[in-house]
């Protein structure tokens, strides 16, 4: 029996609807977009490449200290877990280089990547959330740090607050390291072990 | 006759698909905007029970060790004899200048003695003084090890507390799908930098606010407590959700609030302050105490039973 016009068209519109509203819905239950112009992907390739030589020494030294429960009250314990993890680490790459990670040419993309992010009225809040008090170098709360490789980002400075669009615009970490703004320098912060991996000046 | 049968079933589902989706994205009800409450008392329990049931207490920017934080830490102490809430949420900056062994003491175990000996649990956010990978391994932080995590205190109430000093996909994806998995719960998160802010010195994170909140309102997000500004402040209701800023649990910035702000609610930044809260059923209670024992603020606002929305958010 062939299908009724009316009956048809009601299927029809009826499906076109219902797709169409799922769609929509579809799309806005996406991350919220933010102007961000990413690092090139064979630059961030090459980037992770080298963040994952790192953290390859990161697990070997992990496997050389005592392990640490998840979670402790011992606040002791993990200070000292931290400090014989930096250890672990300095020993298994005794004579780190600037630029190792950051090398000169993925300085250049990710220069210009965060200075994108920053630049104009557009980049405004996102210049002042990177500087603001969070950062050791700000007005407000500032703290001398020495910038040295393989060396521990102290405890009593503040982190910078790295925005979303920044984090987004450079290329994803693993968990184990970190972006960080020391005034305009960005730093590669081992989290575990709570040394400094690499430092690119005069990032933007 | 099997044709048209086919072609009826398939009309009927398009049609029942069509009106399910539309269910989903419908818009939210009109916000409530809190009332003040007349009495200082905060229940609100009627005389049938009614679930769920909550008393909270709410700390921001604590972690100093001075007497200030101290003191807070007597009254919250006292007001839990007459308002026994089972938990304190900290909104970051948990700890300053540095994270010793003995640092965990003076500004976190010390000022808080009272209430952690008498199994008051603590749930910490982070903020940009806080060394992550320490705090989130420190047992009465219970972040469980991570950065963001979420708890159920009981049924129909869910908290998630979010590192806002570090936002990234990762976070923004987990949290898109915590919120989404989370069903029609009251949702309250907690984190360090406020999305809404009369702040002088600091402001709104107004790139936070970009990326959070049409997720907070899509998914029905019921309220936000934030701290670091070090003061008091709550906002009139944003797209149906309740903003709260405690930031001067320890430290105080006096007189930083923006005379006249058409954002804040109620304001109050000559004291340093701690809040408590009581959930009952769809009604949350309210009261904000400075460390002179006076009630600063207080009021109950009604949670909007919302559905998935696809409005735009005036930024």
């Amino acid at each position: 029996m062939r299908m009724q016009p009316a009956i048809k068209w009601i299927s029809v519109s009826a499906i076109t609807v219902a797709l169409l509203t799922a769609m929509s819905v579809f799309a806005t239950a996406q991350t919220p977009q933010l102007a961000v112009q990413p690092v090139p992907k064979d630059d961030a390739k090459d980037f992770q490449e080298r963040v994952d030589k790192y953290l390859a020494i990161q697990k070997k030294a992990i496997g050389k200290v005592p392990s640490m429960p998840k979670e402790t009250t011992d606040a002791a314990l993990i200070s000292k877990h931290q400090l014989q993890l930096a250890d672990a680490i300095r020993m298994l790459r005794p004579k780190p280089m600037q630029g190792e990670i950051f090398t000169p040419w993925l300085k250049t993309t990710i220069s210009a990547a965060l200075k994108q992010q920053v630049k104009g009225k557009a980049g405004a809040d996102t210049k002042a959330t990177i500087l603001d008090e969070g950062n050791p170098k700000s007005g407000e709360s500032p703290t001398a740090i020495k910038l040295t490789l393989n060396g521990a980002y102290p405890d009593t400075a503040p982190l910078s607050t790295v925005p979303p669009s920044v984090l987004m615009a450079l290329p994803t970490l693993k968990d184990g390291v970190e972006y960080r703004f020391v005034g305009r320098t960005l730093i590669l912060r081992d989290t575990k072990a709570n040394i400094i991996v690499d430092t690119l000046p005069n990032a933007f | 006759m099997k044709s048209r049968r086919s072609t009826l079933r398939f009309g009927f589902l398009g049609l029942l698909l069509a009106a399910l989706v539309n269910v989903h994205a419908q818009q939210p009800r009109p916000a409530q905007p809190a009332t003040p409450a007349p009495q200082p008392q905060l229940s609100t329990s009627p005389a049938a029970p009614q679930k769920p049931e909550l008393k909270f207490a709410i700390l921001g920017d604590t972690g100093t060790g001075g007497k200030p934080q101290i003191e807070i830490g007597q009254k919250l102490a006292e007001t839990r004899a007459t308002f026994p809430f089972e938990f304190v949420i900290m909104l970051g900056d948990n700890m300053y200048g540095g994270e010793s062994a003995r640092d965990f003491q003076n500004k976190f175990e010390k000022p808080y003695a009272a209430l952690l000996s008498a199994g008051v649990k603590f749930y910490a956010a982070l903020g940009n003084h806080d060394v992550p990978d320490k705090q989130i391994a420190y047992k009465l932080f219970n972040m469980g090890g991570q950065r963001y995590y979420t708890f159920k205190p009981q049924d129909g109430v869910r908290f998630f507390a979010l590192d806002s000093n570090y936002m990234d996909k990762k976070q923004l994806d987990w949290l898109e799908g915590e919120l989404k998995n989370s069903g029609s719960e009251w949702k309250i998160l907690f984190f360090h930098h406020p999305l809404y802010s009369s702040g002088e010195k600091h402001g709104p994170s107004l790139e936070l606010r970009k990326v959070l909140e049409p997720m907070l309102i899509k998914n029905g997000v019921d309220v936000v407590f934030a701290g670091h500004e070090h003061f008091y402040e709550r906002i009139k209701p944003q797209n149906n959700i309740q903003y709260f800023i405690l930031g001067s649990s320890a430290k105080l910035r006096s007189d930083s609030i923006t005379p006249n702000s058409s954002f804040t609610a109620k304001g109050f930044d000559s004291d340093n302050a701690y809040m408590v809260a009581e959930i009952v059923g769809d009604e949350m209670s309210f009261q904000t105490i400075s460390r002179a024992g006076k009630i600063v603020d207080s009021g109950k606002f009604k949670r909007v039973e919302r559905k998935v929305s696809n409005q735009e958010v005036k930024q």
